[in-house]
């Protein structure tokens, strides 16, 4: 990967606070409707929907009245390279036409629809089913009027392509194109956050820049709280979690038997 | 030339090479490639100018701040606002996808019609805005001319005190009706109870952020309850900088979100909330943990007392002690007694523990007598119009506008009443009795209603025992929907008047439901309307001028915006208050300043253009603590007994014993005990041995079960165990399920006596065992492809009974059966 | 009956009875036709593909097909590099077989894509990193080059025969056959590798992950060795169903054995590095991501029996049958063995393809089913329906099986 000046500057990771999540789905709302997702007539067919951000929804496992439910929220992890220079974010290695890059100053995972050939080797690779497949052409029927909220900012997909979770790059690039205009180099904490992240009612997401520790996702990434998504198959997810909650925290990996370190 | 190995060579180099310098090829599949990135099916959004317009959401009660992101004229995209106090940052689900309301012509009327086919077909013809005018005006004019104008009856669905139920309230006034109906709510019964036990006509507020101990019963907090844009922040609030200072229990007969995100989980069985209220109640007297203070200073009806006929009164500490020991409500509840006692204790050791109400989402009213219990299990821990408690308002000091003036013909209308009974001698304490209109409609052979105005509501979908209302529906001569949506009932209507939707309309938010201070949003419009709507505000002043002296005299605005400005002269004189918000300090941590604000505008025009740029009034101060002069009630204190159920029943009592009063307002408690907060069993149609379950409707954050529709986007967050195709889910534990050998996933007839729908299983351990969950807010049968025929809408099949008192439905307790199929 | 069109000495059937026997494949082909065009106008949409089931039955099909085309290659390999001469007489056959196998896969693959007018992009965008990209420049190579090689064999049909410059063509096309077998052979290695290790290097997805050699995960190695394999098998068991079909014996058994005792050998190795693989993979990448074997085998159909399956009556069965020369001599058993190799490599490519995908890796992620369209079947099937039509037509019109006279010795 080609090095420039701001290689490795700035990764760009969500903190989600599963203690908090209420399970609302205003994150998912959010950005279908920031990103210009496509929603089809039938959205219980979850094979085939779109949803950037997927709310899994996770139980306990215990009889009445000792249940209790929780919820992941799910974007795409943007994951990284290995650290060892073996591999990079599994979707990346992968694409046979580059129409997926990890880029190395942001961190950002990016999916250029344009140049997607469709192949779906990608969603194949991706553990978190964060990829979608657009089986249909976008549904804005003719003469509905549903078009006339789509925003220019980010292109609708046409059908045979792959689409995913970009953490709301375009607005990454808007708050750049402001400091630009303004004379400078560096966007603030709360100048680039994403859609879902300020979309959430109770808080429950942070965005920021995991490298600086001045931001408060670095911070919170540290907590004893912390932990991602099926870390140890080594994906390096910038989608870090908290949760106090041990059969929570139990349901974000694989463990052996007594494997698990309960937190309590 | 030889063809030798050579020549070969480079026959086959040359040849190979040739093709590729012809540009054809290559040219060619660039092209065919590009194509495919400009497919001309594929949406491309203009570009434009951005901006954003702050505003207020009204989708639903809560009343959100919100940011409209606009590209020139159109609007692109809903987000939050931190400048305004109710959700300082993002709204609720349907909030965010709110565009897809303005944006689906499918969805819309974008023009009045008239019906050309059948009722109910969905055949309409457009007319023009005149000739709809028109039509309602003459329908109108013609009710008065024939001496009849009680035959008009309006269903509202808008805000309880917004400008617009005002107005349609005053026109039917106006014309000699007093048959205005609203759809009820918790408001309803949060009402009632307030004027039975405090006299307080304000709004039921709840000092939640400013709690620590929070006992909800059943008020589905995660679920849209209140205003749920303040509730999901404060939420993010108890979970975040707060965490661990503010405690939740829950009580709920289901793992709702709720439920599993509280501190603590007690399961009830469905619809014994007051009981578990009531023990709690129990415990704090024998174990002497409630506010003796507050009760021997502040409160009536508790201790024994002698009334002035010399009888000996037992009051309701004798109430408590007799009936509800933790022992026999464990019985009634399901819930151990052990655990009852230990509830009770920390709730009483809480420094600031508040007890909430209000079913779900509090869209649908709840029990009275549970909602009275409530409440006075926050006054015996002293926690009435104390910080963190139930706060004590009075109204609002809104302009109501000048008392009607009713001409002759109105005059004579009026004197004939309401047709529901409401604040007659069995309906004492109720406004409006929209579930009496269907029996009274559909038992006489000519109905005495003749013409029905739909505003913002959908009882054929939103209300409980829907059936009844389509076949009213069906019966009544005429009807008009001033819904700006295709919703069932407007499919039903003669008359579309359709009013502008949300980002497009001018509108007053009064008072978000259950906010601990006075707030006032103004919802501007943001766009030009897309459509040839007309607002709804309009429309009735323009009708009531229409009709001539009399009416018109009444209405002496030339449109909305005025009326609505007038509205605010009362607090423009008389209510110091401010207009913006900078997000520096929430406003329940200002409000104990205890009443001194001063207020940031001068006079009316300053007040109104402050708000038309910040969106809001409010007044974020309170009298924390005083309780002296606060209680309106007859004896001036907080009533533990109502005093004015039983002045109600001795009125009524000359009409036949009390015994025969109660019965008829369906309370089933006898002589002192139906004035005091008490559990009554529901009782409700279906045998239990032939319906063997009991059916819980449950509400979801993710899809709107009111009056608006789901934005389409809502169903990205439907799992497909709670929608599958058509098919919804009915919940039930794992063992019930085994019991009716019921499998995941299979498809089964939910009976009720009212009738059935269709429905799939989905077992989920956090179901109560012994009853059957379905969610509310799918099973339309109108709109488009998105809403149309998904799922099933539980309201068909709920055979709501009355629920005691106030008149209003009881719709939580309807027993139904499972067929497979 | 002899016709100017076949071959010197055979005797092929009336034009008639041909055409009556063309009609079934036809058929299938139109089915699949149908399906094709469907998919490529309407989308994706038609076929049960899913964002779960991102690869399905094509690739399902495409893998089986080219690991049981792997026989071409191997076939060239031994014929032309290590010099079996007695592999001649069944070399045009693998070679014909292998043709099929590609062009079919190539086909359908443009029919996988969501995006086929942007196939190309491969090529053009190529990312170095790609199993896939490599396995895409290499089975185009080798398509290439299969077309090269099927060439002289069609030019050496009787009537073009006649026309010199052609047949100086397809005479010099065969001198330089082992260039090309070389260069075949070389690639094949790649691609067939590159299929395994499109998997293996899935690093997230644990039950198709493995470590490996280099860049090369341990699936690399696998998928060569069991297609070259399976895919002389695969060759022998098309040569027997030619030969029932035709009731004539066509390719000395020399060659059949001697193809049939070098698979009996690499599927032993196979086997035993494929046990040493997956013992290996049980017991460092799998509980490194927290799970435990059995732990693959709990969802939906896919049960432990799939294990037994492939590896046992799949595997050890016929490398035992194919090892004892007397046992692999009986024609019966021969067939039984190819058959049952064949099944077990088109499991195996099964299981990695469908199986992997269907897992779920999250663990409160849940398992999801799947089945096929009609069109999904129509476009797979129609690669066999062109195979008949293809191999027919080739045995019918050209010198597939160069020993046919002599075994098959005019009865006048
Ligand atoms: N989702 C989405 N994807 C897209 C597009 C889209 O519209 N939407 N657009 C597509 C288009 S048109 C393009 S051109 C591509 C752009 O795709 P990329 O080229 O990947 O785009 P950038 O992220 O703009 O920039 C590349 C990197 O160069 C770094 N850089 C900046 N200056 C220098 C320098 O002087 N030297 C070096 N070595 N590096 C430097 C930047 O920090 C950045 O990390 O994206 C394509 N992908
Ligand atoms: N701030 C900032 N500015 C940049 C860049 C950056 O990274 N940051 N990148 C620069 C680069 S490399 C490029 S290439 C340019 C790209 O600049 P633009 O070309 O402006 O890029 P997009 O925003 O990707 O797309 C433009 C519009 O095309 C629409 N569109 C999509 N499909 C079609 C179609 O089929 N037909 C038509 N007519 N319109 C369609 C999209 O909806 C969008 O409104 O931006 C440059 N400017
Ligand atoms: S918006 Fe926030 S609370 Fe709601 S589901 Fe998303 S993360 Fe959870
Ligand atoms: S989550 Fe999936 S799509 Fe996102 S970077 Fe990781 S592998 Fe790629
Ligand atoms: S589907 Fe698109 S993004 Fe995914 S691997 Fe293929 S070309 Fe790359
Ligand atoms: S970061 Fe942006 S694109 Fe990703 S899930 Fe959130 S809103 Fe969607
Ligand atoms: S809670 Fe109500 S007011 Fe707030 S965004 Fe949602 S629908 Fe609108």
């Amino acid at each position: 990967m080609e090095k420039g000046p701001d290689h490795g500057k700035h990764r760009y990771g969500m903190v989600i606070d599963l203690d908090k999540c209420t399970g609302c789905g205003t994150c998912a709302v959010a950005c279908a409707a920031e990103n210009n997702v496509s929603v089809r007539q039938d959205e219980s067919d979850k094979e085939r929907s779109i949803s950037w951000m997927q709310i899994f929804k996770i139980t306990n496992g215990k009889p009445y009245p000792d249940t209790e439910v929780s919820y992941f929220p799910r974007p795409c992890m943007h994951c990284e390279e290995d650290g060892h220079g073996h591999h990079t974010s599994p979707c990346v290695t992968v694409c046979v036409a580059t129409a997926t890059k990890l880029d190395p100053n942001s961190g950002i995972v990016s999916q250029i629809y344009t140049r997607c050939i469709g192949c779906r080797y990608c969603q194949a690779a991706c553990p978190y089913k964060a990829r979608y497949f657009n089986w249909w052409d976008a549904y804005f029927p003719k003469g509905k009027g549903l078009d006339r909220y789509l925003t220019p900012e980010v292109s609708p997909r046409m059908r045979g392509v792959v689409e995913k979770c970009t953490f709301c790059h375009h607005r990454l690039m808007r708050a750049k194109t402001r400091a630009y205009a303004e004379d400078r180099r560096e966007i603030e904490e709360d100048e680039y956050i994403t859609a879902c992240t300020e979309a959430c009612p109770a808080q429950a997401i942070t965005f920021g820049d995991l490298n600086n520790p001045k931001h408060r996702v670095s911070r919170l990434a540290k907590s004893p709280n912390a932990f991602r998504l099926l870390e140890r198959l080594n994906t390096k997810p910038k989608v870090y979690y908290l949760s106090t909650k041990d059969w929570v925290r139990k349901l974000a990996d694989n463990y052996l038997p007594d494997e698990f370190k309960p937190l309590s | 030339m030889e063809l030798n190995r050579r020549n070969f060579i480079k026959f086959l180099v040359g040849g190979v090479a040739g093709i590729h310098v012809t540009p054809l090829p290559w040219k060619l599949t660039d092209d065919s490639a590009i194509w495919t990135q400009n497919w001309p099916w594929v949406p491309v959004p203009p570009e434009g100018a951005f901006a954003t317009e702050s505003t207020v959401c009204t989708l639903c009660p809560g009343g959100c701040g919100i940011e409209v992101r606009k590209v020139d004229e159109r609007t692109v995209k809903i987000e939050g606002r931190t400048d305004y106090p109710v959700n300082p940052g993002g709204p609720c689900p349907v909030g965010m996808g709110g565009l897809q309301l303005l944006c689906n012509e499918d969805i819309r009327f974008t023009r009045p019609m008239k019906r050309v086919g059948p009722r109910g077909s969905g055949d309409f013809k457009d007319i023009t805005w005149d000739e709809a005018m028109e039509a309602l005006r003459g329908r109108l004019a013609g009710l008065r001319e024939q001496g009849r104008p009680e035959a008009l009856v309006a269903i509202d669905g808008s805000p309880r005190g917004s400008t617009q139920a005002l107005l349609l309230e005053r026109l039917l006034m106006s014309m000699g009706s007093s048959n205005y109906t609203r759809i009820p709510s918790a408001e309803d019964t949060f009402w009632m109870a307030g004027i039975l036990m405090q006299g307080n006509e304000g709004p039921m507020a709840f000092d939640l952020e400013n709690a620590d101990f929070i006992l909800s019963f059943g008020s589905g907090l995660l679920e849209g309850w209140g205003a749920p844009g303040r509730v999901l922040n404060a939420w993010g609030m108890w979970r975040g900088e707060q965490k661990g200072k503010t405690r939740i229990v829950q009580v709920d007969s289901r793992a709702s979100n709720t439920a599993s995100k509280a501190d603590r989980w007690v399961a009830v069985k469905p619809g014994t909330e007051a009981a578990l209220a009531l023990g709690l109640a129990h415990v704090l007297v024998t174990k002497n943990l409630y506010d003796r203070a507050f009760v021997r200073d502040h409160a009536f009806g508790f201790e024994p007392w002698e009334s002035s006929d010399g009888k000996r009164r037992a009051g309701f500490k004798a109430l408590l002690l007799e009936k509800y020991a933790p022992s026999k409500v464990s019985r009634m509840t399901g819930v151990p007694a052990a655990e009852i006692e230990r509830l009770a204790t920390d709730f009483a050791r809480a420094r600031a523990p508040l007890a909430l109400c209000g079913k779900g989402k509090g869209d649908l009213n709840g029990s009275l007598y549970e909602t009275m219990a409530v409440l006075a299990l926050n006054a015996l821990v002293g926690g009435i119009n104390r910080r963190g408690g139930v706060l004590v308002h009075d109204k609002l000091p809104l302009d109501p506008f000048a008392a009607v003036e009713a001409d002759a013909i109105a005059s004579a209308g009026l004197r004939k009443g309401r047709l529901d009974g409401a604040g007659s001698a069995t309906f004492p304490f109720a406004q409006s009795l929209v579930n009496r209109l269907p029996e009274l409609v559909l038992k006489s052979r000519s109905t005495p209603v003749d013409t029905v105005l739909v505003l913002a509501a959908n009882p054929l979908y939103t209300l409980p025992g829907s059936g009844a209302y389509r076949r009213m529906f069906e019966k009544v001569p005429f009807i008009v929907s001033f819904s700006p949506y295709r919703d069932e009932t407007a499919m039903m209507a003669d008359l579309i008047l359709p009013d502008h939707v949300f980002l497009e309309k001018l509108q007053d938010v009064v008072w978000p439901s259950g906010l601990q201070y006075p707030l006032v949003g103004l919802s501007r419009p943001v766009i030009e309307p897309l459509y040839r709507t007309r607002h709804a505000g309009d429309v009735l002043i323009g009708l009531a001028k229409g009709l001539g002296e009399g009416v018109a005299d009444n209405f002496p605005w030339e449109n909305f915006e005025e009326a609505l400005k007038e509205r605010f002269k009362g607090i423009a004189e008389g209510a110091p208050g401010l207009t913006s918000f900078d997000g520096s300090t929430p406003p329940w941590e200002t409000m104990a300043s205890g009443g001194d604000i001063r207020a940031d505008y001068e006079s009316l025009d300053d007040l109104w253009e402050k708000m038309q740029s910040g969106g809001l009034w409010f007044r974020p101060a309170h009298a924390y603590g005083v309780r002296n002069g606060l209680f309106k009630t007859p004896t001036g204190r907080f009533e533990f007994f109502s005093t004015q159920i039983e002045l109600a029943l001795e009125e009524q009592s000359q009409h036949g014993g009390t015994d025969e009063v109660l019965a008829r307002m369906g309370v089933s408690a006898r002589g002192d005990e139906a004035c005091m907060p008490h559990f009554e069993e529901a009782s409700s149609g279906g045998d239990p041995a032939h319906y063997p379950l009991i059916l819980v409707p449950y509400e979801m954050i993710n899809l709107a079960s009111g009056w608006i529709p789901s934005p389409p986007f809502l169903f990205k967050t439907i799992f497909d165990n709670q929608l599958l195709k058509q098919d919804s889910f009915v919940e039930l534990n794992p063992e019930t399920a085994a019991k009716l050998n019921l499998r995941q996933g299979q498809r089964v007839m939910v009976e009720s006596p009212a009738g059935r729908i269709q429905a799939r299983v989905s077992l989920f351990e956090g179901a109560a065992p012994g009853a059957a969950y379905l969610p509310l807010g799918l099973g339309h049968t109108a709109y488009d492809e998105f809403l149309k025929d998904k799922g099933a809408n539980p309201n068909e099949i709920i055979e709501p009974a009355r629920d005691p008192l106030s008149g209003l439905p009881a719709w939580w307790n309807t027993r139904v059966r499972l067929r497979r199929i | 009956m002899d016709s100017p069109t076949h071959s010197y000495g055979v005797k092929r059937c009336s034009p008639g009875v041909f055409f009556l026997w063309t009609l079934p494949w036809l058929g299938i082909l139109a089915w699949g036709g149908l399906s094709a065009v469907l998919c490529l106008w309407k989308g994706l949409n038609q076929t049960n593909m899913s964002n779960v089931f991102a690869f399905a039955l094509w690739i399902v099909f495409d893998l089986a097909v080219i690991a049981l085309g792997a026989g071409a290659f191997f076939t060239g390999f031994l014929t032309y590099i290590v010099g079996k001469k007695e592999l001649k007489d069944i070399i045009n056959a693998a070679v014909i077989i292998g043709f099929i196998c590609y062009s079919g896969a190539m086909a359908m693959l443009g029919i996988d894509i969501g995006q086929p007018l942007r196939g190309w992009f491969i090529f053009w965008h190529a990312n170095v990193h790609s199993m896939l990209v490599e396995v895409s420049f290499c089975i185009t190579c080798y398509l290439m080059v299969l077309t090269i090689e099927f060439i002289p064999i069609i030019l050496e049909n009787r009537t073009l025969q006649k026309v010199r410059e052609l047949r100086l063509f397809g005479h010099n096309l065969h001198e330089i056959m082992a260039v090309f077998a070389a260069t075949g052979t070389f690639l094949s290695f790649f691609h067939q590798g590159s299929l395994g290790g499109m998997f293996g290097v899935m690093y997230a997805r644990p039950f198709a992950a493995r470590g490996g050699f280099y860049i090369w995960p341990w699936t690399f190695f696998l998928f060569v060795l069991s297609a070259i394999a399976a895919g002389p098998l695969f060759t022998i068991l098309c040569t027997k169903l030619t030969e029932f079909i035709t009731r004539k014996k066509l390719v000395p058994d020399q060659a059949v054995q001697s193809l049939a005792k070098i698979s009996a050998w690499l599927l032993s190795l196979y086997l035993v590095f494929k046990f040493i693989d997956t013992l290996g993979w049980a017991n460092s990448l799998v509980p490194k991501a927290g799970l435990r074997f059995m732990d693959f085998y709990r969802e939906g159909p896919y049960g432990f029996w799939m294990v037994v399956a492939e590896l046992g009556i799949c595997g050890i069965l016929p490398a035992v049958i194919l090892m004892i020369p007397k046992v692999r001599q009986q024609q019966g058993w021969l067939i039984f063995a190819g058959l049952l190799t064949c099944a077990g490599i088109v499991l195996n490519r099964f299981v990695f393809i469908i199986v992997t995908l269907a897992i779920p890796v999250m663990p409160f992620d849940r398992f999801w089913s799947y089945l096929p369209t009609w069109q999904e079947w129509g476009v797979g099937l129609a690669v066999v329906g062109y195979g008949f039509l293809l191999f027919s037509a080739a045995y019918r019109y050209l010198p597939v099986f160069p020993k046919e006279p002599e075994l098959n010795p005019a009865a006048d």
